[in-house]
């Protein structure tokens, strides 16, 4: 491989990576908060992906503000999603679990009627490629990396300045004594949901015009940010992070290298050699 | 008349249904119920592990090995349909230990994740070593399952063999779940910590529930193979994985049963339209009504409709004794 093409993978590596970071971020905080899986997860990603078909592309309003209109609408889902399916669950993991599974295979397979048969494509927002270390990068990919780290550091500040996100630390450390010192716990965990929702379609919207588009197009972000919070350690929002910019890189040199599948079969491999030799992830701390 | 007779009697009924069947309906029922029947043994196989509270979202992966394995044999090397059967059952329980130890003794969400993982991982290897298994080409010209050297070469026979498979395995499950392992799987998913502090090594009690549905799963994914006799890596999927749990929480997680009318009820009931989209959908909807409006599943419907009997039945005055 020659460095030209090392930098290149490096820098798509980085912008894919943004991409699993977000997914994993939402996962991972609604995992700290109630222990659950969203498998819908990847569904979601889709949804917002053709959020930006439709109102950007056919019916021409802003890139801006249908990737706010993205989060915004899958956001209220997220909600309603807590409302009708996890509340009144009443916290059993594993019927919310498979309730989630339905929840995708739903979603999946309802855009195959209401979206249509074949792939969509969106035309590129950024055109053009700029330079980046000698290195000609298409525009498209590299603004993924500034947005990404926008809504990264809006979230860091959402959980760690507002009272919202110190009712939902206190609901990770404590459902009860959180519930004891006055937080609404049903709230807190609608806007968690909300938020994880809200970055998975921001995910999805930032992928549109770069990935064709299609109703099973979720799956293969949703599997890689499972492996990104298992590298990372579950529940952790730094791991996810760090895991997200490791599985980004050696996804995108060992892809150009090797070629996509192998490159998944062998994040495969290595997830189950981390969970042989250290379960709790590169970055977790014991359970 | 007492529950256990009247079990027994519905048991028979349902059986001599589906002896007589072939004689009644046409080419058309006998396939549609041999599906069926391997959905069945796909759905009681989960059940184990299921009991231990291990949610395995990639049982499709393990169908898979088996109907690889065993179409392979038969194809490429001649193996009689026994022995291939076996084989592929044997490396899908061998896989099926291999994942299942690293992931098995951590919390149950990790393991979900990674049979998630795994299907996906199947499902690639099969697509991409197309000098093995064709790839998405699909492997096609299996040959038609055979029984001590004989041939079922006619769909009845095949049928005949599909349900002898079924009750054979769903037997095997039945007495291991009346046994003491199975109380001790039971114990597992109601208290893990409780069963551990009893001396119950649980890691190895829930590889084994794990490992042994693989093994029967690989069984139904053997015969799928030489009776469908075209095998197409997409179809063993997630969506194949995320119905056979299905299956599980329709019919109800409570009872033995529960799997086996899962199945059964919403195989049938899709018929219709299966292979597209609504079949999916129709399934999804099932799940999410049943898990809301009826968490214990379909075997729990009768003793509910009964309960509201006795309710109507107390709530209308009734005439009192005294008058």
């Amino acid at each position: 491989m020659t460095g030209a093409l090392f930098v290149q993978s490096a820098v798509i590596g980085l912008s894919i990576g943004s991409i699993y970071i977000l997914m994993a971020l939402g996962l991972t905080l609604m995992f700290g908060m109630m222990h659950i899986i969203n498998f819908a997860h990847g569904a979601i990603y889709m949804l917002g992906a053709f959020v930006i078909y439709y109102v950007y592309f056919q019916w021409g309003a802003p890139y801006f503000a249908a990737f706010v209109l993205a989060m915004l609408l899958l956001g209220a889902g997220g909600y309603l999603v807590e409302r009708s399916i996890y509340r009144p669950i009443k916290g059993g993991i594993e019927p919310t679990l498979v309730a989630l599974l339905a929840l995708t295979t739903l979603l999946q397979a309802a855009g195959y009627p209401i979206f249509g048969t074949l792939d969509k494509h969106v035309p590129p927002v950024f055109s053009g490629t700029r330079n980046v270390l000698g290195v000609m990068i298409s525009a498209e990919r590299l603004m993924i990396i500034p947005v990404a780290v926008v809504l990264v550091v809006s979230l860091y500040l959402f959980i760690n300045k507002t009272r919202m996100g110190a009712a939902m630390r206190a609901i990770e450390q404590d459902k009860e004594a959180a519930a004891l010192q006055g937080v609404n716990v049903n709230v807190i965990n609608g806007l968690a949901f909300a938020v994880g929702f809200a970055l998975a379609a921001a995910a999805g919207a930032l992928m549109a015009p770069i990935f064709k588009l299609d109703p099973m197009m979720g799956e293969q972000p949703l599997l890689k940010a499972f492996i990104i919070i298992i590298l990372g350690g579950l529940g952790s929002i730094p791991g996810a992070i760090l895991g997200g910019l490791i599985l980004g890189l050696i996804d995108s040199i060992v892809a150009t290298a090797l070629g996509a599948e192998p490159a998944f079969l062998l994040s495969f491999v290595f997830i189950i050699l981390l969970l042989l030799f250290r379960p709790t992830g590169l970055f977790g701390h014991a359970p | 008349m007492p529950r256990s007779a009247r079990t027994v009697s519905v048991l028979v009924v349902v059986l001599a249904l589906l002896m007589l069947l072939p004689l009644v309906g046409g080419d058309y029922y006998i396939y549609i119920f041999a599906l069926v029947f391997i959905n069945v043994i796909l759905a009681a196989s989960l059940r184990p592990s299921l009991t231990c509270g291990q949610l395995n979202i990639g049982h499709s992966a393990f169908m898979c090995i088996g109907a690889y394995t065993s179409a392979l044999l038969a194809k490429n090397l001649g193996v009689p349909f026994e022995v291939s059967l076996l084989c592929g059952a044997i490396l899908a329980a061998a896989v099926g230990l291999a994942i299942g130890y690293p992931s098995l003794r951590l919390r149950g969400v990790y393991f979900a994740m990674v049979t998630v993982a795994f299907v996906e991982a199947i499902r690639l290897i099969a697509s991409i070593w197309v000098p093995l298994t064709r790839g998405n080409a699909g492997l096609s010209g299996v040959p038609k399952p055979s029984v001590l050297g004989m041939t079922l070469s006619t769909k009845t026979s095949q049928y005949y063999l599909a349900l002898f498979l079924m009750l054979v395995v769903l037997v095997i499950l039945y007495k291991l779940e009346q046994s003491r392992l199975g109380l001790v799987w039971k114990s597992i998913g109601m208290a893990d910590n409780l069963a551990q502090s009893l001396g119950v090594n649980i890691a190895n009690y829930k590889l084994l529930a794990f490992s042994l549905g693989c093994f029967f799963a690989g069984v139904a994914g053997a015969f799928y193979a030489h009776f469908i006799r075209f095998l197409f890596p997409p179809e063993f999927g997630f969506l194949l994985a995320t119905n056979i749990l299905i299956y599980n929480f329709v019919g109800g997680r409570g009872h033995f049963a529960g799997p086996i009318v899962g199945a059964a009820f919403l195989s049938l009931l899709s018929e219709p339209f299966r292979g597209s989209p609504y079949e999916t959908i129709f399934y999804s909807i099932v799940m999410l009504l049943t898990i809301l409006f009826l968490p214990g599943g379909l075997v729990t419907l009768p003793g509910k409709l009964a309960g509201l009997r006795w309710w109507k039945s107390v709530s209308t005055p009734s005439p009192s004794p005294a008058a």
